[in-house]
């Protein structure tokens, strides 16, 4: 078992955004998470990274329990993330963003500049590694977060909506990046709004609705779960529904 | 190449000035920019390159220069001898203040740091053994080289210029140094620094910490020249916001910015005060006031940033719809 969450709940004030969620994620996994808005997933996403702090429930990296460490410290264990937003860091080159991820694992100069380089070679960036960050557009800073996290050789990449925001040829040539990252052998956690996304990449998904776990299990699976379809569409369409296959409503899969 | 080039040029400059200008008020004037640059290059580090904008660095600055005049007020050795000691007392403070202020974000980090010195200030002046109120003295009549006093300027100006050069190497080393790297990447998103595995809280304390000891020092310079220390001009919150102006005129977060701002701000307010006598003292700091808006109207990045930006390359208008 890599990443295990146990019982996790997130409390602001007497709301529960994520109510006694749990997880397991095993090696070359790739786990979706999805639901409608404000269901609590990038709380939950949140929580496994160590941006937020859990009101209760532990997280566990390789047995080990993980629940009170810093990001910065889970990064070093090797779980490395991106944000839904970029966070770009503005005042540097596109090389000197990836740096700051190599340096994770080495605290000489040129070695990180040589492992960031073969990053951006990989993420197919290389022609931009000496324009400012700042520079860049959408789809160049969704790219730029994940070759910075892949710098920090990661054994658990995990992306919040890496493909919001991309159109439709965009997100094919991300979907093909992510494939060729879980090859080379890092699990992902993805959580996306993308229903195409999810249907063609994840192996398993996990479906939050108002902050609990509502549905789990293959693509196809969960998307013919009723409780799924009454999640998304609300009660009266899911029972229209019913004669229709599910995955046709919610968009997916064209690919 | 061009960068040693201008780099030589700048230091050729700064070797001849007082030997060019020679007067004794150009050779004062030339020592207190290079002062003031110290100072300023050591509040760069911490409030321009990690971005945590420091309003009390007088705390530190009076380390030093109570530090200096100490060890030869109270123990009768050169002033010299209080440097290392200045220095461990800024770095242990600068520790202790840190670990809970660098906490804080944005403003809340200036007014703690605010409300530290003028504390310090405070609880210095009330202390009989510091000199209370007066200040403690350095030595009247040098009894030899060590104890620094001279009467003419010209052996400060090439000490300062020594100690800045050595500060300018250090920041110049830190920010080529995973340290550097770390702490400008805070500056834009310390969430995503962390998430990539920078210790921030860390990084931002050893900066703090280093920016400490060379603030230090220049204080501890300070009280040499000038052969005293008080309250106001050891520890007084005007230091703090003449050092920060000079950094932020220049370009905060750029190697020679500080020196920049030093070099335009020290002569303009040694020129206003002896045109205007005691009567234009007040007058300086309302310079000052327009000058933190003209900065934040105009050129946030300082004056050196209209250079640095126009050298950068910047990405083609097809890299935005790069894959």
């Amino acid at each position: 078992m890599l990443l295990e969450a146990r019982g996790i709940t997130k409390a602001f004030g007497s709301f529960k955004a994520v109510d006694d969620a749990s997880v397991t994620l095993e090696h070359s996994d790739i786990l979706g998470l999805i639901g409608p808005n404000g269901a609590g997933k990038s709380t939950f996403f949140n929580c496994l990274t160590g941006d937020l702090k859990t009101t209760s429930g532990r997280v566990l990296f390789e047995g080990r329990d993980i629940t009170d460490f810093a990001p910065e410290l889970r990064a070093g264990l090797g779980l490395a993330r991106t944000f839904q937003v970029p966070q770009t860091f503005e005042g540097m080159t596109v090389l000197e963003n990836v740096m700051i991820g190599a340096f994770l694992r080495t605290a000489h100069r040129k070695e990180a500049e040589t492992k960031a380089r073969a990053v951006l070679e990989r993420v197919g960036m290389s022609r931009l590694a000496d324009a400012p960050a700042r520079s860049l557009g959408t789809p160049g800073r969704k790219r730029l977060e994940i070759a910075r996290a892949l710098a920090t050789e990661p054994k658990v990449l995990l992306l919040d909506e890496a493909m919001a925001g991309l159109n439709a040829h965009e997100v094919k040539l991300a979907i093909d990046l992510v494939r060729d990252i879980h090859r080379s052998g890092i699990t992902l956690v993805i959580v996306e709004h993308i229903m195409e996304v999810i249907m063609s990449l994840a192996s398993r998904v996990m479906v939050f609705h108002q902050g609990k776990e509502i549905a789990r299990g293959s693509p196809r699976e969960v998307t013919s779960n009723p409780a799924v379809i009454e999640a998304y569409l609300g009660k009266r369409a899911a029972k229209a529904a019913a004669g229709h296959t599910p995955v046709e409503l919610m968009g997916g899969p064209d690919l | 190449m061009r960068r040693w080039i201008w780099l030589s040029v700048v230091v050729a400059i700064a070797i001849a000035y007082p030997l060019l200008l020679s007067s004794p008020f150009q050779q004062r004037l030339g020592a207190l920019v290079l002062l003031y640059a110290i100072a300023a290059s050591a509040w760069n580090i911490v409030g321009g390159y990690a971005g945590q904008v420091s309003v009390g660095h007088v705390v530190f600055f009076g380390c030093g220069a109570y530090a200096a005049m100490g060890s030869y007020a109270k123990f009768g050795l050169s002033p010299l001898f209080g440097i290392p000691g200045g220095i461990v007392i800024a770095v242990g403070l600068a520790a202790i203040i840190g670990v809970p202020t660098l906490r804080l974000s944005g403003h809340y980090f200036s007014m703690a740091t605010i409300a530290v010195a003028e504390t310090m200030r405070l609880i210095v002046t009330n202390t009989d053994w510091l000199g209370a109120a007066v200040g403690l003295s350095g030595p009247t009549v040098p009894r030899n080289i060590f104890d620094l006093s001279f009467l003419s300027s010209l052996p400060y100006y090439y000490l300062f210029l020594v100690i800045l050069a050595i500060t300018l190497f250090v920041t110049w080393w830190m920010t080529n140094s995973r340290m550097g790297f770390y702490l400008r990447a805070i500056k834009d998103s310390e969430r995503a620094a962390r998430s990539l595995g920078a210790p921030a809280s860390r990084t931002k304390l050893y900066a703090y910490m280093l920016s400490a000891a060379f603030t230090s020092v220049a204080g501890a310079l300070y009280a040499m020249m000038f052969g005293f220390v008080d309250p106001e001009s050891g520890l007084g919150i005007l230091i703090s916001v003449k050092i920060l102006i000079m950094a932020a005129l220049g370009g905060a977060g750029l190697l020679f910015g500080p020196l920049v701002g030093a070099a335009i701000l020290v002569p303009l307010e040694e020129i206003s005060n002896s045109w205007l006598g005691g009567k234009g003292a007040g007058l300086t700091f309302v310079l000052y006031g327009a000058i933190i808006v003209l900065i934040a109207r105009f050129q946030p990045g300082g004056l050196l940033s209209l250079f640095t930006r126009r050298r950068k390359p910047s990405a083609d208008p097809g890299a935005s719809h790069a894959p």
